[in-house]
């Protein structure tokens, strides 16, 4: 029966094989195209060119008919720009909330702390579309003008979330006895949470903040609906763009946001095993 | 004359269950502790060992009952503001600092100068045998090791007593040994005293200057471990020191010794009579080490009991004869490894005759304490 093992092993291989690529292989073709020099077609190499980088980043103006729909690289610039603006404050403020409340949970016990928990996970259970529409409804009707600060608020509303389940995670497997033993050794209150707790609490606020800096980038549906007419984050630039045609320059933005998604996260691995 | 180093005064505390009722775990406990002394608190889990060492180091709020530690009242104390020092069960490291971060905490928040401190942390190691190893993190060290440093985290503040919750249980057998007999030297060479929490009795007997046995939130009984060893204050002290075999019966006496006769009709012999009057319920206590297979020479034997023997187990350094009377009644007997040819005989026959000199029963009142 030893071939027919063989089989087995061969058909999971092959499977799982085709499961990475179909997962990674546009991917890999996004970065692809973005050499690519043929203006028209994606799907057909006619070269190798830095051309759309050049492009984005303002270096060079194609003026070819078919080519260069960025509108301008000042607007891209601009978009990016909103982003990390808006990333920034996200990630502060959500980071701050959402430690803060899972160490009060983590700490005491208070009456209606379950039905407080389950409040905390349904933003993230909610469907992004009625989560925008809410936000852009409450907006209005409070009278805010809608730009990035109500893009920040709109976004610390479900990233909040997202930063406690981290954080009450890493909380969760921390060993109670210590603080006792930080206690017993001649602490208070505070210098044990300063010395003890958050130290150990901080891979998961790190972890926290990144995935809340990652998702504030990226987030289109909720965005959408509360940046309001004159402010444009980069996943709205790039959706605006797309409604004109998938043209090549968006490659080469793609990549870039790639690169820097993987640097982001790269640096948060890295502080995160520092800290063990 | 100085005032014990540790006093509880009906010290009381209730915990609510979590499926519903309350569960005394110290009712109305006195105790002093003497200074300089090695005292054991000892008893089954769940018996309140653990919370009545809380009570002392403050992680616990008392319902009822004052703590005093060196003559001054403690009871409304926290712990960060007693004078004592804990090893904790699983040691309790901080993870993320190395050992001589971990060693010199308490001195890091006291606020003490960086030459004292390093002198101080250096000592502590030194006096626990971790000298050169300041610099690594505790998932870098070996169990005894670890328990090394949290030894050397509680004494670095030079309390006035140190408490430690079960400290040896998580390592292996020779190296609990060992740490047995260094802990002892330790509090010799610290002179304070030290209260420890167990529930294994070896470890209670070798180590202890006084053991409290404790069941039920109630100390059943405090004394020598050779005291406690061979004159049981208690049915339940009896059995949980040692392994004891027991008779519940009723007293009787036959002019030169006592009999206690047990419902299924055994007779155990005690020497001595007019302890207990005829007919009061009374528990004899034989311990297996007390059994031998010979007759003692020519003659009657003194007492006897008659065994069907059901097992036999070598330890090496003698045999444990398990066996149960005509009546169903379980004994067991310890008979030393050199007694071999005799131990073969009884395991042929799968009957044994245990005798046992009336002089060694104990008798135990119902009521608990002696008679």
């Amino acid at each position: 029966m030893r071939w027919l093992r063989n089989i087995g092993t061969g058909t999971l291989s092959a499977y799982t094989a085709l499961f990475f690529a179909f997962i990674y292989l546009p991917i890999a073709l996004i970065v692809i195209y973005s050499f690519n020099a043929d203006p028209v077609n994606m799907m057909r190499w006619s070269g190798f060119t830095f051309d759309w980088y050049k492009q984005i980043f303002g270096l060079r103006n194609v003026t070819s008919e078919n080519a260069l729909y960025i509108e301008s690289t000042e607007q891209l610039l601009k978009a990016v720009r909103n982003s990390l603006t808006v990333a920034a404050f996200t990630t502060t403020i959500a980071t701050v909330l959402g430690t803060a409340t899972a160490l009060a949970l983590y700490r005491f016990n208070f009456l209606g702390k379950k039905f407080y928990r389950v409040l905390l996970f349904a933003p993230m259970l909610m469907p992004d579309i009625v989560l925008g529409i809410a936000l852009l409804i409450f907006f209005i009707s409070v009278g805010f003008s809608l730009g990035i600060t109500t893009i920040v608020i709109g976004q610390c509303s479900f990233l909040t979330s997202y930063v406690f389940i981290v954080v009450s995670a890493r909380l969760a497997g921390m060993d109670r006895t210590l603080e006792n033993a930080s206690a017993d050794l001649g602490a208070n209150d505070w210098v044990t949470f300063r010395r003890i707790i958050l130290p150990q609490a901080m891979p998961g606020v790190i972890g926290g903040a990144l995935l809340a800096f990652i998702i504030s980038m990226d987030d289109l549906v909720i965005t959408y609906f509360i940046s309001g007419v004159d402010t444009q984050t980069l996943p709205i630039f790039i959706f605006g763009m797309l409604r004109r045609g998938i043209k090549p320059e968006i490659n080469a933005i793609a990549v870039m946001m790639l690169l820097f998604s993987f640097a982001v996260a790269s640096a948060g691995l890295y502080l995160r095993s520092r800290r063990g | 004359m100085q005032p014990s180093i540790v006093r509880l005064e009906r010290v009381t505390k209730t915990f609510a269950l979590p499926e519903g009722g309350m569960i005394t775990a110290l009712k109305a406990i006195d105790l002093d502790v003497r200074r300089n002394e090695f005292l054991t608190l000892l008893g089954p889990s769940g018996c309140g060992k653990t919370t009545l060492l809380h009570s002392i180091s403050g992680f616990v709020q008392l319902d009822g009952g004052k703590v005093s530690i060196d003559g001054e009242d403690v009871t409304e104390r926290p712990p960060h503001r007693r004078p004592v020092n804990t090893v904790f069960q699983n040691y309790a490291l901080f993870p993320h600092m190395n050992v001589d971060k971990n060693v010199g905490y308490a001195l890091d928040i006291a606020g003490t100068d960086g030459k004292e401190r390093g002198r101080r942390v250096g000592a502590a190691l030194e006096l626990v045998g971790l000298s050169g190893l300041g610099g690594r993190l505790p998932r870098q060290l070996s169990g005894g090791q670890q328990q090394r440093v949290a030894l050397a985290r509680a004494i670095i503040a030079r309390p006035k007593l140190l408490l430690l919750d079960e400290p040896l249980s998580a390592l292996d057998r020779n190296l609990r040994q060992a740490m047995q007999i260094e802990l002892k030297g330790l509090q010799a060479e610290l002179g304070i005293s030290f209260i420890f929490v167990t529930h294994d009795q070896e470890e209670a007997l070798t180590m202890s200057d006084r053991l409290a046995v404790l069941e039920k939130g109630v100390i059943q009984q405090l004394d020598t471990p050779r005291s406690v060893y061979s004159r049981p204050a208690n049915a339940f002290v009896a059995s949980f020191i040692g392994a004891s075999n027991l008779f519940e019966g009723a007293a009787r006496s036959d002019g030169t010794d006592m009999l206690v006769v047990t419902p299924n009709g055994e007779h155990i012999r005690a020497a001595g009579s007019g302890t207990v009057a005829n007919g009061q319920p009374v528990t004899a206590l034989i311990r297996p080490e007390q059994f031998s297979l010979h007759n003692g020479g020519n003659g009657q034997p003194a007492a006897f009991i008659d065994a069907d023997v059901e097992q036999i187990v070598f330890t090496g350094l003698n045999y444990q004869i398990h066996g149960r009377t005509p009546a169903g009644r379980k004994v067991v007997a310890i008979i030393a490894a050199v007694h071999q040819r005799e131990v073969a005989e009884i395991d042929a026959a799968k009957k044994a005759r245990l005798t046992y000199d009336p002089a060694g029963v104990q008798l135990i009142g119902a009521s608990g304490g002696e008679p």
